[in-house]
């Protein structure tokens, strides 16, 4: 029974260029998944600079019934920069029952930084997902966004998350989106689903996308540190 | 050069980001640089960016030695810049002192974060003191604050060509707020837009001989005499203060009807430009000032508001205890208008923060 309720659980790893939306659409997974009645852990792994993260909303997110493993401001207050230490909780999180959300911090390195994480290798669970926003300057053409694909290393899932802030219109999604999506065929990843603002709900309502959207509601504008 | 910019499009970036390529789209030909957050990103991307265009990086034991090869490649002729915060802006004041005594075209980028020492590594306005007046010197250098992506992206362009034409050390002085911001930005190439990219020159090793084909250049940063010392302090602040007008910048909104005036720069503007438009809203007359230069001060401008303004108060609102308003008090002493401070070291100033203190003072 166990065992069974084990294999059936998500474990998904956001992984992605610095400021693609990894955070976002990780605070957006959990949240559908708890909306579903799942036990969920979200699962903070910034090591970079811990201090620009979902850490801000962790009370926030505790509130809507997720398990958060993220260091608060009070756990780090007086550390200085020494509060950049790996989270022992994040390092054992995959032993949390339930799904588990993994955001991957800062995007240079990819999924290189599940190796902080215990048994994330061995895992069977473990989907590795890449958040790709066509807007950002390192994967704005089709031949950047298959070079930056091809250096994150295992890929199980692409989320397109194309958009510009607040300057965002169907244009720029459908695009962007588009281009993602014709790289992702090319070297056989899965899209799993778009990501759109859903404040952008009455205007893209009438069009027609290839793949799911989810519409996304955002968090991290509150995230100041 | 390689065209930077492929098609002027927007992206969406953050503040590092925005200078990382603009200093790529400026003709920047090399970055000298030691790691401290905020302006991380500036090398990431840098070092990320910079093969693919050709340009150069070296990463030095600490900053000192980072602020020193920027001198050191400015007198070979190359564009070099370096990008810093904090402690590290400290370290680099002997070197950007050296670049005030040989007038070396040396551009800094510094992200401020808090202090005084390690202080946070999240955000501040608490290096204004040291970007302007740093060093054992006069200040002679320039200083820009910006308050936008697009003016990060705009004045780090600008910037180069203020220090290439000018020779005087020229900073932008962003903030931890603004280098991890994300907004939409339009990047281009400068010559796209008519700006034309001063072409930088060898101030060593030039051809001809001393004396009957060219004047010796002089790059000193010691003397043996005082008097000569004198003579040469005394010749480049006449010199300084001569280019000012053409250098100086800043934004001045509402402030001829204006009951009371907020006087900000950099990010905190933005939240006097919100705190202008709820105010009046609410029907209190509030207008703003902003240097965009701190150094040289646009003094004449401040001036030119306050003999047209019918304001009776000057709200002085910044992230430091009181480094803004040191200097703008020292440019218009003797001026009558009451002064009124809203001091917030190292934290946010948003449109609550400066509506409530307006509404506290009136």
């Amino acid at each position: 029974m166990i065992t069974q309720q084990n294999k059936a659980r998500i474990v998904e790893a956001f992984v992605g260029e610095y400021a693609s939306g990894k955070s976002e659409i990780a605070i957006n997974r959990a949240l559908e998944l708890k909306g579903l009645n799942h036990q969920v852990t979200l699962v903070d792994l910034d090591t970079v600079e811990p201090f620009y993260t979902l850490r801000p909303l962790k009370a926030l997110l505790e509130g809507k019934g997720l398990n958060v493993i993220s260091y608060t401001r009070e756990d780090s207050f007086g550390l200085g920069e020494t509060g950049a230490m790996l989270n022992p909780a994040a390092r054992w999180a995959l032993m949390n029952k339930g799904d588990i959300i993994l955001d991957i911090g800062y995007g240079i390195h990819g999924a290189k930084t599940l190796n902080l994480v215990e048994g994330a290798y061995e895992s069977s669970e473990l989907r590795i997902i890449a958040v790709i926003n066509y807007t950002r300057p390192m994967t704005n053409s089709p031949e950047k966004v298959r070079e930056y694909l091809l250096e994150l290393g295992r890929l199980d899932g692409i989320i397109a998350n194309t958009h510009l802030g607040n300057q965002t219109t169907l244009d720029v999604i459908v695009k962007g989106n588009n281009e993602i999506l014709r790289v992702a065929n090319e070297l056989n990843i899965p899209v799993d689903y778009m990501g759109i603002d859903k404040t952008m709900y009455e205007e893209i309502s009438d069009y027609k996308f290839e793949i799911p959207v989810k519409f996304i509601e955002r968090y991290m504008v509150n995230a100041m540190w | 050069m390689q065209k930077v910019i492929g098609e002027s499009k927007k992206a969406f970036i953050t503040g590092n980001e925005a200078v990382a390529w603009a200093t790529l789209a400026a003709g920047a030909d090399i970055m000298f640089g030691y790691p401290i957050t905020p302006q991380n990103e500036i090398m990431h991307y840098w070092t990320r960016l910079a093969p693919k265009y050709g340009r150069g990086f070296l990463q030095t034991e600490d900053e000192i030695s980072a602020g020193f090869t920027v001198c050191g490649a400015v007198q070979g002729g190359k564009k070099a810049f370096t990008a810093t915060a904090g402690p590290g802006n400290v370290l680099m004041q002997e070197p950007f002192g050296m670049a005030e005594a040989m007038r070396l075209p040396v551009v800094g980028i510094i992200q401020q974060r808090g202090g005084p020492s390690s202080g946070t590594v999240i955000y501040s306005q608490q290096e204004v003191t040291l970007t302007t007046f740093g060093g054992n010197g006069e200040g002679h250098r320039i200083v820009y604050s910006t308050s936008t992506h697009q003016e990060m992206y705009d004045y780090t362009i600008k910037a180069f060509n203020t220090a290439w034409k000018y020779r005087f050390p020229t900073f932008i002085l962003g903030d931890g707020y603004q280098a991890k911001m994300r907004e939409p930005l339009e990047m281009y190439n400068p010559e796209e837009r008519g700006i034309d990219l001063v072409k930088p020159f060898p101030l060593l090793g030039l051809e001809g001989n001393i004396g009957t084909d060219r004047e010796p250049q002089h790059l000193v940063n010691i003397y043996s005499l005082e008097e000569e010392l004198y003579d040469v302090v005394m010749r480049v602040s006449k010199e300084y203060e001569s280019i000012a007008p053409e250098i100086v910048e800043y934004e001045e909104n509402l402030c001829e009807d204006a009951d009371v005036i907020i006087l900000t720069h950099g990010v905190v503007s933005r939240a006097a430009d919100d705190a202008v438009k709820a105010l009046r809203a609410q029907g209190i007359k509030a207008g703003s000032f902003r240097p965009i230069t701190l150094r040289p001060f646009p003094r004449q401008g401040l001036l030119d508001v306050l003999a047209k303004t019918n304001a009776k108060k000057l709200l002085i609102a910044e992230s430091a205890y009181g480094q803004l308003d040191k200097l703008v008090k020292q440019e218009i002493f003797g001026e009558q208008i009451e002064i009124e401070n809203l001091f917030m070291p190292g934290v946010g100033i948003i449109d609550y923060h400066i509506i409530s203190k307006i509404k506290s003072i009136l």
